[in-house]
């Protein structure tokens, strides 16, 4: 069986979904049912203990075959991001982390040099952590290092939906990581996710793509046939891509030659 | 006299608003909106951050001829004492409010810097966000702010036109220009996350206000790399002083500007406060705006005591219950957001160097 391995956890979705950015939280259920996604990401300052209308957390928490990640979105230091961690892991029971730290609310590009320094600490406390990262293959093999559970590389600016426009980094990432790459922020189309999945990503990550749908339920199950076709055709193994024309006159010609 | 800043005046940055607000422009104000709309979904998704003002005292130095604050008015003053800003509080509370704006008039001894701070460490302790707009302050006053759970600064310059600005702020501290104006910079200088900035439309001529508002809002960007700017489009209404705007600003072209920024500036949180139409402000909603005011009173105090019926600092618009505000916001398919921080992230940003080696500098004191 073809699964997504994240420390001790197994998964046989490949589709992980953000929580944010949804009109209710009935579409967002909605959303996560139809994708099969077995992950979700909730950032902890969605999390209203005090009013449950406008609470992320606790109607998650209710779905049976899902596992929540939490995520530190809104840390700007790798202080403030390990002590959301505690505070989600104590109010979710979920080891996974994905460790977001912006240095800037707006931009939301996150910030490499507090980013490892958090996983660093967390992969040590035995969090299961998957940091969200610009497209850095050094940075990549720094957080293995340190014991993370994947890398979280971004297709794109998050919220843009321009797709990979780092691919050619990815491919990179990918070749030489040892655990999971998940391709998380930028992804527009399922067809984008599909090919993240032919290049080998594990899984995708995908929040606006969905939410800012227009059938943000249909969507996800787009993304979800999307997912499986990109994976089984990494499996499959694509077929070389020529890079060359092949000339008329042939290169190796010389090679017959008595030489 | 001290020339104002060469970052105010240069058009590096602000061709591409320029051309959007330009009265010739080739944009119609549908093609701006619609591009506004598609960016704004993008990044913010189908979602409203709300918050409340909280007036804590209406004592006041300074001169504004618009304020109905100013101090030659003859308001009854008064501040909200310790306990009566605890039952303000769990009177927002009770309306679902968990992001706060705590506001004063300029420093005065009755309103001074540590009344503010104490009042920023009760309010921390209730709210999940807290915000101030109050006088400029200190790098270190800014800090020990910060360090007490205030994350926004909110400054608006009013004009940028320095004459114009010269001429309405009469007397009193806020009178200088280039103070005001090196204000939000202190803020973020101090370690505050969050600075708000706006000019009040009507004041002087909007659209040279807001093309210097743009470079603020990319100066501050700039040098403060690590900070967040959102900015404001407050109106003036007929107020308490009864002043009448001298450069009105019409429905259509604060919506041009609006969608201009939104455009410029695809990552900055954008404002409209209860200062506008509940028409208005629903029908702005999700085209780039991302934040707004519910269930905003203007007097000091008000939320414990709702049939308060003295004057405030300008007249609220659009007066709709918080469930009110919520249900029209539901039934265009945007959802309200209460909470969208959480009080872990409070205390200063650091410009340099590790955060780690920092950790002690939290307490409040």
């Amino acid at each position: 069986m073809d699964l997504l391995q994240l420390g001790s956890y197994k998964f046989t979705s490949r589709l992980i979904l953000g929580t944010g950015k949804f009109s209710n939280t009935k579409v967002m259920l909605q959303a996560i049912q139809a994708s099969g996604t077995q992950l979700v990401t909730v950032a902890l300052r969605r999390f209203n203990r005090e009013q449950l209308a406008d609470d992320l957390f606790t109607p998650l928490k209710e779905l049976p075959t899902i596992t929540l990640m939490p995520n530190t979105s809104g840390a700007s230091t790798a202080t403030e991001a390990i002590r959301a961690a505690h505070i989600a892991r104590e109010l979710s029971g979920s080891p996974f982390i994905k460790v977001e730290i912006h240095p800037n609310p707006q931009h939301l590009m996150p910030d490499p040099i507090e980013t490892y320094e958090a996983c660093r600490i967390l992969a040590k406390e035995g969090f299961l952590v998957m940091p969200y990262i610009a497209a850095d293959p050094v940075l990549a093999k720094r957080l293995e290092d340190a014991g993370c559970a994947s890398v979280m590389p971004l297709g794109s600016a998050i919220g843009s939906g321009q797709g990979l426009a780092t691919a050619e980094m990815l491919n990179i990432i990918i070749k030489e990581s040892g655990i999971p790459v998940i391709v998380d922020a930028g992804l527009r189309s399922p067809s984008e996710a599909a090919s993240a999945m032919e290049m080998g990503c594990e899984a995708v990550l995908v929040n606006s793509a969905v939410a800012a749908a227009g059938n943000p339920p249909e969507m996800a199950a787009a993304f979800a046939g999307a997912v499986i076709a990109g994976r089984k055709a990494f499996k499959a193994g694509l077929m070389h891509k020529s890079g060359s024309a092949v000339a008329t006159s042939p290169l190796t010609a010389f090679l017959g030659a008595n030489v | 006299m001290n020339a104002v800043p060469e970052w105010l005046t240069s058009d590096r940055d602000s061709a591409i608003l320029a051309t959007m607000l330009a009265s010739s422009s080739s944009s119609t104000l549908e093609t701006l909106a619609a591009e506004a709309k598609a960016i704004t979904l993008r990044r913010f998704g189908r979602t409203i951050s709300l918050y409340a003002p909280l007036y804590l005292s209406n004592y006041c130095s300074s001169g504004c001829a618009y304020c109905g604050f100013a101090s030659d008015r003859k308001n009854i003053r008064r501040r909200l004492e310790t306990e009566e800003i605890e039952r303000e509080l769990q009177a927002m509370k009770k309306l679902g409010i968990g992001d706060i704006l705590l506001l004063t008039g300029e420093r005065t001894k009755r309103a001074d810097f540590d009344y503010l701070r104490k009042s920023v460490e009760i309010a921390a302790k209730h709210m999940q966000r807290v915000s101030v707009e109050a006088f400029p302050m200190s790098v270190s006053e800014y800090r020990s702010l910060a360090e007490c759970g205030c994350t926004g600064i909110t400054i608006y310059q009013e004009t940028y036109n320095r004459q114009r600005y010269e001429a309405l702020h009469r007397w009193g501290p806020k009178k200088d220009f280039l103070e005001r104006l090196e204000t939000p910079a202190r803020a973020l200088e101090g370690g505050i996350k969050t600075v708000g900035i706006g000019v009040l439309l009507g004041l002087s001529e909007p659209v040279e206000d807001i093309l210097m508002l743009y470079r603020h809002a990319r100066h501050l960007g700039r040098t403060y790399w690590r900070a967040g700017i959102s900015v404001s489009f407050p109106r003036m209404r007929p107020q308490t002083g009864s002043y009448e705007p001298p450069f009105p600003v019409d429905n259509y072209l604060l919506a041009r500007m609006i969608f201009a920024f939104r455009i410029a500036l695809p990552d900055v949180e954008l404002v409209l406060s209860t200062r506008e139409s509940a028409a208005y402000r629903d029908g702005m909603v999700g085209l780039g705006i991302t934040r707004m005011s519910i269930a905003s009173r203007t007097t000091v105090g008000g939320y414990d005591d709702a049939n308060n019926d003295e004057k405030g600092q300008f007249d609220v618009f659009d007066n709709r219950t918080v469930e009110e505000f919520c249900t029209a916001l539901r039934k265009k398919n945007i959802e309200p957001v209460f909470k969208n921080w959480e009080p872990v992230f409070n205390g200063p940003s650091y410009r340099q160097g590790s955060e780690m080696k920092q950790e002690k500098l939290h307490s409040c004191h």
